[in-house]
């Protein structure tokens, strides 16, 4: 405590205040935080060594839940299909960067087509179920457009049925939500790209392809990684679409929706919450890589971001300064 | 911030109950059911529990008089919610002319089964359709309505939900299973005879595709997922004869779904399912099928036969112009020459152990009131659960069918089949609708024989009777 | 050559806005079909491509019975999906959530970067180990704790769940006040401030941008949830959010889109009209919101 900020030197009758404060403000988020996220996972991990329904009387099996996990075909075959969502999660991140990039530039009706792409992304999961059993039904939404470009009927297959394609068709609901939120952080970082380069570039007769590849990429190379790496993270633990569509039925049951019913359904409470270990244990194991991976591959990286800190402190004193709130002096 | 310390302090009072509660757990057979315990505990100090069961008996209640003037406001939580708008109002005036200051509040779920096993430890609710809970577990959740042998002399099926010799649920009404199909459609295609056997009624199907293409000869009703569940309904005595198949032989055999050779057993009431998927006798585009819309659909005409159990005959029958094109027949197997039809109860009411006394009686009149003057079974084609009430008029599509209803299980097994379900995941007549969703989708992809699943059935299934110690033959 | 760079110029210019057109009719397809359904009667979505456009548009007329005939679906899903009483659930919802997020994020940030204490690292990394965790894989857990809390079926229980913070708001928030200066708070305390004055009268007005960029992320999250409200606000008669109220037509509408379609664009509508009004913070919000996360 001795190590304080420089206050509690200076007013020593502020050291139980100081206390106070931090006490005070810290409860309840910390209160929030241990109840609702920590105990739940504490309980969760002890239920993984329990054989155990909902109600009922549970026993202890040890580690039999994770050898279970292991052995069984469906828990890893459906950690499969997390490979389809990885390559949507590319493909999504490719087709973000490229839109990102003809909307930063000054484009008519811009404003337009980034809320129509963006839009997707404010719509409810249950609301994406409905939409797309819609859109996806035979000789319904889908088909018909298909049908203006000239496909006809017999020719298309069964969009949620035919097991070599349903996987497609549900990536491509999640790539059609979230891929407008992914240009929007993309056009974020591409407009922090100083101003100057451009028209550094484009004196020196670059075209934007040329631009692209030379200052946008180098410059929000960082935040692309960033989210590939947050998205294939977020692969392994694929639900949504799978759940609101086909409830996993079919062969769409993804990794976390077969632990869903194996614990709702079959009440094996203890194998899903083993399930649950497993898959956390991965995730963990992937962020740990990706630190790695930042560190020794993308070291430079470290230098663009804090060039885009101080570019954003800036952006902040301007807006400070513009809604008359400037009174803190803002930290050079 | 005043708000924030009382929310803080409030939370971290909760959670030190909390904790203290979970103490309890940490014995290695420890109860998870704590809470509902100390809950009952509270309910017997106050004079609830022990008094009631003297004063309040299903079979002691005489409608019109007995609580007459009791008012109070009670809650059924339904799995009925095709109902919700139509039928259950309807009840309600009705039963408020004989018993005008019970307020009665209808909840219908859709995904009931899950859902109600959720909700069974609260306290929101007076009356439920019991879901797939063990039988110990009864008396913790649910009121006793008296014992085994008084209320089976007012009651059908009463056995249902039986625990230590006292009656915990009384059914909503009754279900023969067999086939919904329109006549009509069986007509044109030239099948003069219903089918009796397996091949017969493939052969059936074969006509109907072939004599007019735009009817689906068998509708799955893959995508309402429990409406594949129901499958499980004919494994027992429609398919065996044997009322003892269920609850007692089941549990006992090592391998119930191989095939039997002679087109009866759990394998050929399947098999009919694979085969007319694989065959192409059901609908093309099985992920997308619409249960409101089925209705429609056979009343039109456009769908052959669905198999479902026979409450689906008047709700067919209601869907459209072309009700009296519509007919109910046994499932077509035959076992020794002689066909038989399992029937059984539907969801049975319970009423909550937590609700204050006079719920629990305004409850129990209320379902006495719905078994007795309703007209829930006839409205729904069911079998009245009043031991008075005649069965309606379609059972007689089961001239000659022996009824054969499930024996309960034998003492101290009674909680096998329920484990037994969930340690292999088959859910057996207990939501299993994945397993069934799977013939369908192997079928259509053939990626899967039909002998290769029932065989991984059986593996499962002796797979869990070796781990819980269960004897097998 | 001059022509050549010309040709060159308008093809690139044509394949830019044909597959911004592209991508603008892919995202918003889904939703048109969805549109056009809900403005068809029965009968009429029975008999016609679901890409046909309703016959009730072509007769518009500014009338009260063509308004009552055009919007039938909307009133009949307004009614069967009691949505009402979910606008104003959720409405409940949304403040004191949003309220206690705001409240408990900026208090903490406050304290973690305004002191040097031991554990405030610690806590930190709690929070950013926190957002690893499947929140779905924890429901099971969780909901024991929501039943021993007597936290299930009630309002306030599931607010008080949601309400906490996540690493996100808190790392916007500590960013927000690593820009205010501390003299700032040092001359207040100067003049007799204690810190909570410190922090309620000074510190808090300043946060407006970064409150906005909070109640933007967090608000939308928690207008759309419906997986931890349909698992504990369970009685559906009187505790349906506007996102779990669309769960009533699962059930007896089975597939009759178009009324499904009606109610829920009405689940849509607040979301849309917010986000026309305000395109440019959620932007923004968005983006500061992920470079720091």
């Amino acid at each position: 405590m001795k190590t304080g900020f420089d206050f509690a030197r200076w007013f020593k009758g502020r050291k139980v205040q100081r206390f106070l404060v931090i006490f005070t403000f810290m409860a309840v988020p910390l209160l929030l935080l241990f109840v609702f996220t920590y105990l739940p996972f504490g309980e969760m991990v002890n239920f993984s060594f329990y054989n155990m329904r909902y109600t009922g009387t549970r026993t202890w099996v040890g580690l039999q839940n994770y050898i279970d996990v292991f052995r069984r075909d469906d828990c890893f075959g459906a950690l499969k299909l997390s490979f389809y969502y990885m390559a949507g999660a590319v493909v999504q991140l490719m087709l973000a960067l490229y839109f990102a990039t003809l909307l930063s530039f000054r484009v008519r009706g811009g404003s337009f087509f980034k809320g129509a792409i963006f839009f997707p992304y404010l719509i409810n999961g249950i609301a994406i179920g409905f939409i797309f059993k819609f859109f996806y039904t035979r000789g319904f939404v889908l088909d018909t457009v298909l049908g203006w470009c000239g496909f006809e009927l017999d020719q298309l297959p069964f969009w949620l049925r035919d097991t070599n394609i349903n996987n497609i068709s549900l990536v491509a609901t999640s790539v059609w939500r979230y891929m407008g939120q992914n240009m929007v952080l993309f056009i974020g970082a591409i407009m922090s790209v100083d101003g100057e380069l451009y028209e550094a570039s484009r004196l020196d007769g670059a075209n934007r392809f040329q631009q692209f590849i030379h200052i946008i990429l180098p410059n929000i190379r960082t935040i692309v990684m960033l989210n590939l790496i947050l998205s294939i993270t977020g692969s392994l633990s694929a639900f949504e679409p799978a759940y609101v569509i086909t409830s996993g039925a079919n062969g769409t049951a993804t990794y976390f929706v077969l632990m869903d019913e194996l614990a709702h359904v079959t009440q094996k409470v203890g194998l899903a919450s083993a399930m649950a270990v497993v898959l956390l244990g991965m995730i963990l194991l992937a962020t740990l890589l990706q630190k790695l991976f930042f560190k020794y591959v993308f070291r430079s990286a470290e230098d663009e971001d804090k060039g885009a800190g101080a570019r954003r402190e800036r952006r902040l004193a301007r807006y400070a300064r513009r809604h008359k709130t400037g009174k803190g002096e803002l930290r050079p | 911030m005043k708000l924030k310390k009382v929310m803080a302090l409030s939370l971290a009072a909760a959670l030190t109950c909390s904790l203290a509660g979970c103490g309890n757990e940490t014995a290695q057979t420890a109860q998870s059911s704590t809470t509902a315990d100390s809950k009952e505990s509270t309910e017997t100090q106050s004079g609830g529990e022990d008094v009631l069961e003297e004063e309040l008996g299903y079979a002691d209640i005489v409608l019109g008089e007995t609580y007459a003037d009791l008012t109070a406001s009670i809650k059924v939580m339904s799995h009925r919610t095709d109902l919700a708008d139509t039928k259950f109002p309807e009840y309600i005036a009705a039963f408020n002319e004989m018993y005008p200051n019970i307020t009665v509040e209808y909840e219908t779920i859709t995904d009931y089964a899950e859902q109600a096993l959720l909700r069974i430890e609260q306290s929101d609710w007076d009356i439920m359709m019991i879901p797939a809970v063990d039988k110990k577990d009864l008396g913790t959740y649910f009121v006793p309505y008296g014992d085994l042998e008084t209320v089976s002399e007012q009651v059908r099926f009463a056995n249902t939900w039986v625990f230590d010799d006292l009656v915990y649920g009384i059914p909503s009404t009754g279900n023969a299973q067999g086939i919904v199909y329109n006549k009509q459609v069986f007509a044109d295609a030239g099948i003069t005879q219903l089918p009796t056997t397996p091949d017969e009624f493939m052969s059936a199907l074969q006509a109907i595709k072939e004599s007019n293409p735009d009817v689906i000869p068998l509708y799955t009703n893959y995508a309402a997922e429990w409406t594949m569940g129901a499958w499980d309904a004919y494994i027992g005595g429609s398919a065996t004869g044997s009322a003892a198949f269920m609850n007692q032989e089941l549990i006992h055999s090592a391998s119930p779904f191989s095939d039997r050779g002679d087109g009866t057993g759990p394998y050929a009431v399947y098999k009919l399912l694979y085969d007319a998927v694989a065959l192409g006798y059901t609908e093309e585009d099985y992920t997308t099928t619409d249960w409101e819309g089925c209705k429609g659909m056979i009343n039109n005409g456009e769908i052959g036969c669905m198999v479902l159990g026979s409450w689906a005959y008047s709700q067919m029958v209601e869907a459209g112009p072309n009700g009296d094109d519509i007919g109910y027949m046994s499932f077509p197997i035959t076992v020794d020459g002689k066909q038989y039809a399992s029937a059984g109860p539907d969801y049975s009411y319970g009423i909550n152990v937590q609700s204050s006394d006079d719920n629990k009686k305004a409850a129990m009149v209320y379902v006495k009131w719905l078994t007795n003057l309703s007209n829930f079974s006839y409205s729904e084609g069911g079998i009245p659960i009043d031991v008075n009430g005649a069965y309606p008029d379609l059972y007689s599509a089961f001239d000659g069918i022996e009824f054969v209803a499930d024996e309960a299980a034998l003492p101290g097994e009674e909680t096998y089949l329920n484990d037994l379900n969930t340690q292999s995941e088959l859910m057996i007549n207990a939501g299993g609708n994945r397993k069934i969703m799977e013939i369908v989708e192997h079928a259509a992809q053939g990626d899967m024989s039909y002998d290769e699943i029932m065989e991984s059935w059986n593996q499962a299934w002796s797979d869990a009777q070796t781990t819980l110690g269960i004897e097998a033959q | 050559m001059k022509v050549f760079l010309f040709v060159k110029k308008a093809a690139a210019k044509i394949l830019i806005y044909a597959s911004l057109l592209l991508a603008a009719f892919i995202a918003l397809v889904p939703v048109v079909s969805c549109v056009i359904t809900a403005f068809k009667p029965d009968e009429e979505y029975a008999a016609t491509n679901v890409m046909e456009l309703p016959a009730v548009w072509k007769s518009f007329s500014p009338s009260l019975a063509w308004i009552k005939e055009a919007f039938a679906n909307f009133i009949t899903a307004w009614q069967r999906a009691d949505m009402l009483l979910a606008f104003r659930n959720t409405a409940i919802i949304l403040f004191f959530v949003l309220l206690g997020s705001i409240m408990t994020g900026s208090m903490l940030a406050y304290v973690l970067s305004r002191f040097k204490f031991p554990g405030n690292g610690l806590i930190r990394s709690l929070f950013l180990f926190a957002s690893l965790l499947p929140g779905i894989a924890m429901q099971v857990s969780l909901y024991r704790i929501m039943y021993e809390l007597d936290f299930i079926n009630t309002l306030y229980g599931y607010i008080i769940m949601q309400m906490g913070t996540d690493v996100i708001s808190i790392y916007i928030f500590i960013q927000f006040f690593e820009n205010i200066s501390t003299s700032l708070d040092e001359s207040a305390i100067m003049d007799g401030c204690t810190y909570f004055g410190v922090f309620f009268r000074i510190l808090f007005p300043l946060l407006k941008p970064a409150i906005v960029t909070v109640l933007i992320l967090k608000g939308v999250g928690t207008y759309n949830e419906y997986y931890a409200a349909s698992l504990y606000l369970q009685d559906k008669t009187k505790y349906i959010t506007v996102a779990t109220c669309l769960y009533k037509f699962t059930g007896p509408l089975g597939n009759q889109y178009n009324l499904i379609c009606a109610g829920l664009l009405i689940t849509l509508l607040p979301a849309l009209v917010i986000f026309i009004l305000c395109q440019k913070q959620i932007y923004g919000g968005l983006t500061l919101g992920a470079v720091k996360g």
